[in-house]
This record gives structure tokens, C-alpha cells and sequence, in this order.
């Protein structure tokens, strides 16, 4: 049976990733996950699949998408033109 | 226009075209129609340029106009069955207790993503539905909160975390498949214990 201890911090792990809980509860789960190291082991993956799944997220718009839309928003906003 | 403020809507607007590219790739799944996406959502932001209030986060507004925008056309061309999610917050919350796993399969699950490319994770990525892409991806590659998340994808908190728990463990579930048929990973065989597992500490 898991430890009441680790079902909250099973349950709020994510929550604990993702900087989303009060104080107090960052608290007491992290002192949890340093005692226990099954749920340590899930806070160490989950952690670093939100790390890899934001290392493969960033792209750069193609210039001409840029020049498009540059295009577009001086078409439509005569003031700001030459 | 806006007045009495130095706020430059257009420049701070433009500051997020390669963000928004970057969500619009995760939703269409395809480059030309991602260019046609974020072109549309900065269309539609400068249209309704004087309704977004300076001070207030444009990031997340730009988002919100595209993922309607993403919803009302691009998801009706592509013909995706609409996924249920009608999942309760009970769901996930069993499933994360039965991730309690052994801590020999733990460490080699957790050494098996060192050699994740990014390839991989895409792909991953791409395979899950869009409600579940969307709010991994906007939490983990943007860093928005979920009440920013709740606000772009016009939904309860509730259902953000829902879909969260819910995108990131098949995400988990497809990365070790492919550790496994690439030999990193050896997955267990699946052993449902009512309990959730062993807590052994």
C-alpha cells in the first residue's frame, strides 16, 4: 500500500513541476520526495520529460511568413506607411 | 489607436510570431497550414486591436485567437474525430498512484530519455490528441499557468490539469516505446495491483 504521503505527492506532482501549489504544500511534498525515493524517481522523470518535450518546442517563423504579415498589417494601417 | 500609453501593440504583437509558429506547427501538424494559422491570428489580433487592455497579458490573448482560430477552421478541415474529455479528475488521480513503480525500472526509464531526440518528442507529440498536445505543449514549451492555459483553451482549471495528467502520461507511455524498439528501454510487463504499486521507502 502506498503511503498516504505518497498519494498526495503522486497526485500533485504535476502541480509540483509545474510551480502551481502554495507554499505550504511545496513544503511538505518536497521534504516527502527527499525521503522517499520511489516517488522521487517519478518526480525526477516527469520532470525531465517536461525539460525534453520544452528543448524540442522552439521553432522560428520562416521569413517569408514574416514578410507576409509585415505586409498585411502596413496594408492595413495606412498611417504607419512611408 | 491606443493614446496616453507608449505601448507599441504591433511591435509587442510581432515579438511572438515565432512562439506562435511554434503552437501553430504542434496544432496543424504541418508547416503551410501553421503560416497560414499564425497569419490569420495576426490578422484577427490587429482587427481587434483596440479590445486588448495594455497591462494585460497579450501573450495569452494572442494564444486565445489562435487556438479559436486553429479550432473553428483547421480542425474542421482536417476531419479529426473529436476526442472525449470527459475524463474526472478520479481518473488521473488513480493513474498517477499506479505509477509507483519499481526503482530498478524507474532509473532505467529515467537514463532511456537521456537519449530522447527531439524527433522523437515531436513525434510523440503529434501523435496525441489536440486538446492533450495543446495544454502539454503550452505549459511545458511556453510556461503559461493554468489559469492562462484555462483561459486560451476556454476551459475549467479542472479540465487543463485533466488534460495535462492525461497528454503527459500517454506522452511518457510513447516515449518508452520508443526507447524500447530502440533497445534503450525493457518494459515490464504490465501488472495491474489494485493497490497502485509499492511504496518502499
Amino acid at each position: 500500500m502506498p503511503k498516504p504521503e505518497c498519494e498526495e505527492a503522486l497526485d500533485r506532482l504535476f502541480e509540483y513541476i509545474d510551480h502551481e501549489l502554495p507554499e505550504d504544500e511545496i513544503h511538505r511534498i518536497g521534504e516527502h520526495l527527499r525521503e522517499c525515493p520511489p516517488c522521487e524517481a517519478e518526480h525526477r522523470i516527469n520532470e525531465k520529460i517536461k525539460r525534453i518535450v520544452n528543448r524540442a518546442g522552439h521553432d522560428v517563423a520562416p521569413d517569408e511568413l514574416r514578410d507576409r504579415i509585415l505586409t498585411t498589417i502596413r496594408a492595413t494601417r495606412p498611417d504607419v506607411g512611408a | 489607436m491606443t493614446d496616453t500609453t507608449d505601448f507599441d501593440f504591433e511591435a509587442e504583437a510581432l515579438s511572438y510570431m515565432d512562439q506562435l509558429y511554434g503552437a501553430a506547427l504542434r496544432m496543424t501538424r504541418n508547416g503551410a497550414d501553421a503560416e497560414d494559422l499564425v497569419q490569420e491570428t495576426f490578422a484577427k489580433a490587429f482587427a481587434a486591436q483596440d479590445k486588448f487592455t495594455p497591462g494585460t497579458n497579450l501573450k495569452a490573448w494572442l494564444y486565445r485567437i489562435q487556438t479559436n482560430a486553429f479550432i473553428n477552421s483547421y480542425r474542421k478541415k482536417q476531419r479529426e474525430p473529436k476526442r472525449s474529455d470527459a475524463e474526472t479528475v478520479e481518473d488521473w488521480q488513480l493513474a498517477a498512484a499506479a505509477e509507483h513503480t519499481s526503482a530498478g525500472l524507474a532509473s532505467a526509464e529515467d537514463r532511456a530519455l537521456d537519449s530522447i531526440g527531439d524527433d522523437e518528442v515531436k513525434r510523440a507529440l503529434s501523435e496525441l490528441s489536440d486538446d492533450f498536445r495543446m495544454a502539454v505543449y503550452l505549459s511545458d514549451v511556453e510556461g503559461f499557468a493554468y489559469k492562462e492555459i484555462a483561459q486560451i483553451m476556454d476551459t475549467p482549471v479542472g479540465t487543463v490539469m485533466s488534460r495535462l495528467h492525461r497528454g503527459r502520461k500517454l506522452l511518457r507511455e510513447k516515449l518508452r516505446d520508443y526507447a524500447a524498439e530502440r533497445g534503450l528501454y525493457e518494459k515490464a510487463p504490465v501488472k495491474k495491483d489494485k493497490d497502485g504499486g509499492t511504496c518502499r521507502a
